[in-house]
């Protein structure tokens, strides 16, 4: 009887929920109802003041730049976290467990893919602000890197010291960018650079700039998280 | 000008990027640079609640593009009063746990005072933002730091509360992504204020369905009962300081948030009554469940659920005099929960179970503490005069004004129940016998001053009230007016 009722409760919840939903209609092409949307202001400014190609990477590091910039600080935040729970005394880290040793065609090819691996995910983010890349999408590319070297390699190491001095200078810049803004510009995260010719390299504003330093930030902070999980084993089995 | 409300969120999260590597430099830093950040924005929170108080609220624009544009922050007597309060304890927790993590690895310690320090800035973020989609961002800060703290003591109790407390946020974080998404889709904007202003062409029962998404979302982090599951296995296995602070700071941020919902944001009818009703489940539940627990801090965390809903209930009243009791009573809770957090987890320091029956004869062996922790007894029971007391007496003259009977004879109910319980714990402390078994651990020298320092408030409070309630009016008042809100923010021009 109870577990009907709760069956019945969530059904009637759930048609609600679901009739909404589907009476908002996502992917039409004019989903917003609103007299004045925000999007098309977004659209509208992303061509003219900001000289950015794409529409996405100006919401996301200029608009909203400041979102953006929890975000960050989340990831930064989830990875402490994961090493506050992980975290063993210097000498309880044992080894890495090996199943079975890679073969030398993953030991051969992964040294080849490595470097190429990199200069990808340095592209990405290099060109976020004139492709559908980004720095967290750049970010991941690179971690993938270090994820196939340390699979390939029994005994390949990252030093902990490098990632963490990384991860914090690329936080710092954003931060800092952000504050360089407030002091040009007046308000906190402002463009202060010249925007620059649009589809150039060089161009709208301070978005490469936070975009290399996103980039930095987030594969350095999701190749310690790799290298953390593979690490942390108890002094036991180890 | 003094300072801008951006360097709320910007300072710490700098210094949170620093503080790693400032600890290559010397281990010590990492525990004092935390210190001194708070200290650094307690002082620009009083000065620019000063400033407010005399010139009206702050709206700091982000990245040059003015609402509803870009995202904002508001900086008005409400938030500003709760932004001070929670500097105020951020610092005070700091201080408490400056020396109580004296015994952990470097790394450990490092990351206790990332976590602490972002947990007060998510909170502050929260209660500062003008957006309601960085007001997710906030609470995801506020929450993962939440759930890092609360895992920080490793073993199987705290893993279980802190998955709890994890289950139960990411719950809430999609409840909530859900209800901005309504919002967005209907208004094309983020912006709290322009919503405000335009909800009215909203359809009423999308309007029902996004509201109560957010209620359900933040009622998870404010402890509203049917969602409060995770609350009490956390705070008993969390670090003591670290329970003092989901009290007072974290809790406090997401009751701000309803509160915000409730009487800027939406126009729904029937949501103060709405807040009464939760409100009053949550009390009456909270307080039954206090009284039948064994261990101390759980305890403690059913009672910080009840004065909760006590808060919301006083909301739920919906006149000047509600506001101003709740806003007086989430004061005296944020004071004297953290009193009793920090001294309780003193009395039980050296036991395995922390339970309540551990505390036997404790004054003999830490007089001053079992002092402090009967006065905030006393004090949040609401016994005359303590600081307690002026807001339990503000609640039930609101109450009267708007002839709410049964809710004056429901606190009075509550209160009695609040004193048995309470009793029990100063009653054990001062006549029984100490069981051999136990060592009392004394406290440090810093976290001494600091419920030395609670315990002084509580009694200023308490003999002279009038030092709070004039900001308390003003900030009451500033919530109350959302035209003035609605204003200050859409004013704004390019």
């Amino acid at each position: 009887m109870k577990k009907f009722l709760v069956i019945l409760l969530l059904a009637v919840l759930g048609y609600y929920i679901a009739d909404t939903y589907f009476d908002i209609g996502f992917g039409q092409p004019h989903f917003v109802k609103s007299a004045a949307p925000v999007k098309d202001i977004y659209l509208a400014k992303t061509q003219n003041p900001l000289k950015v190609s794409n529409a996405v990477t100006s919401i996301v590091v200029n608009f909203r730049g400041f979102d953006t910039l929890g975000e960050v600080t989340v990831l930064f935040l989830a990875v402490t976290v994961l090493g506050s729970v992980l975290y063993k005394k210097r000498h309880h880290v044992g080894e890495r467990s090996v199943l079975f040793n890679s073969s030398s065609i993953v030991t051969s090819g992964s040294k080849l893919l490595f470097p190429a691996i990199i200069l990808l995910g340095a592209y990405v983010f290099i060109h976020g602000h004139l492709s559908p890349g980004g720095g967290f999408q750049g970010g991941v590319i690179i971690a993938t890197g270090f994820l196939l070297m340390l699979l390939a390699y029994e005994n390949y190491s990252v030093s902990h010291t490098a990632l963490s001095i990384v991860e914090s200078l690329a936080g710092i810049t954003f931060a800092g960018v952000g504050l360089l803004g407030f002091m040009h510009g007046g308000t906190f995260l402002q463009n202060f650079l010249p925007s620059g010719v649009m589809n150039n390299l060089f161009s709208g504003g301070v978005i490469p700039i936070i975009y290399i330093a996103v980039g930095f930030k987030v594969g350095a902070e999701l190749t310690g998280v790799i290298y953390t999980v593979l690490h942390e084993k108890g002094e036991n089995n180890g | 000008m003094v300072g801008t409300p951006v360097l709320f969120v910007a300072i710490p999260l700098l210094a949170a990027f620093l503080i790693p590597l400032l600890g290559m430099i010397w281990k010590e830093l990492v525990r004092i640079v935390p210190g001194l950040v708070l200290t650094y924005l307690l002082i620009l929170s009083v000065n620019l609640l000063n400033h407010v108080l005399v010139h009206g609220p702050i709206v700091e624009v982000i990245a040059g593009w003015v609402p509803p544009i870009g995202i904002n922050l508001v900086f008005s007597a409400f938030s500003g009063f709760l932004v001070v309060l929670m500097e105020f304890l951020g610092l005070l927790v700091w201080a408490y746990s400056y020396r109580f993590k004296r015994n952990v690895d470097y790394e450990p310690a490092l990351k206790y005072f990332l976590m602490l320090m972002m947990l007060i800035t998510g909170s502050v973020g929260i209660v500062l933002t003008g957006d309601i989609f960085n007001m997710f961002v906030f609470i995801e800060i506020t929450s993962i730091s939440a759930y890092g703290l609360t895992a920080f003591y490793k073993g199987r109790n705290s893993a279980e509360a802190s998955f709890k407390y994890v289950m139960m946020g990411s719950i809430a974080s999609t409840f909530l992504l859900l209800a901005i998404m309504i919002i967005y889709s209907q208004l094309g904007t983020l912006n709290m204020a322009d919503i405000a202003n335009r909800i009215h062409t909203m359809k009423p029962a999308y309007k029902i369905i996004s509201y109560i998404f957010f209620v359900t979302a933040l009622g998870i982090e404010a402890e509203i009962f049917p969602l409060n599951g995770w609350a009490p296995d956390a705070y008993a296995e969390a670090p003591g300081p670290v329970g003092a602070a989901f009290a007072g700071i974290v809790v406090k941020a997401a009751v701000y948030a309803i509160i915000r919902y409730t009487y800027t944001i939406f126009d729904l009818s029937g949501t103060l009554n709405f807040l009464i009703i939760i409100g009053m489940i949550t009390l009456i539940i909270a307080e039954t469940a206090a009284i039948r627990q064994e261990k101390l801090k759980r305890m403690l965390a059913y009672s910080s659920i009840g004065q909760m809903g006590l808060v919301l209930v006083a909301f739920g009243f919906g006149t000047k005099e509600g506001v101003f009791a709740a806003l007086f009573l989430m004061l005296n809770h944020a004071i004297i929960k953290s009193l009793l957090f920090f001294s309780g987890s003193y009395l039980v320091y050296n036991s395995t179970e922390k339970k309540i029956e551990e505390v036997n004869g404790m004054s003999k062996y830490l007089p001053i503490t079992s002092l402090l922790f009967a006065l905030g007894a006393f004090a949040i029971v609401g016994l005359p005069p303590f600081a307690g007391f002026w807001s339990k007496l503000s609640v039930m003259t609101a109450a009267a004004d708007s002839n709410m009977i049964l809710i004056m004879a429901l606190v009075l109910i509550v209160s009695v129940v609040e004193l048995v319980y309470y009793l029990r714990v100063v009653n054990r402390i001062y006549f029984f016998k100490k069981e051999a078994s136990i060592k009392p651990h004394r406290p440090t020298i810093n976290a001494m001053v600091v419920m030395l320092v609670l315990g002084a408030i509580i009694l200023v409070i308490g003999f002279y009230p009038d030092a709070v309630t004039g900001i308390l009016h003003k900030a009451s008042a500033s919530l109350m007016d959302k035209g003035q809100y609605i204003h200050h923010v859409l004013s704004l021009k390019q």
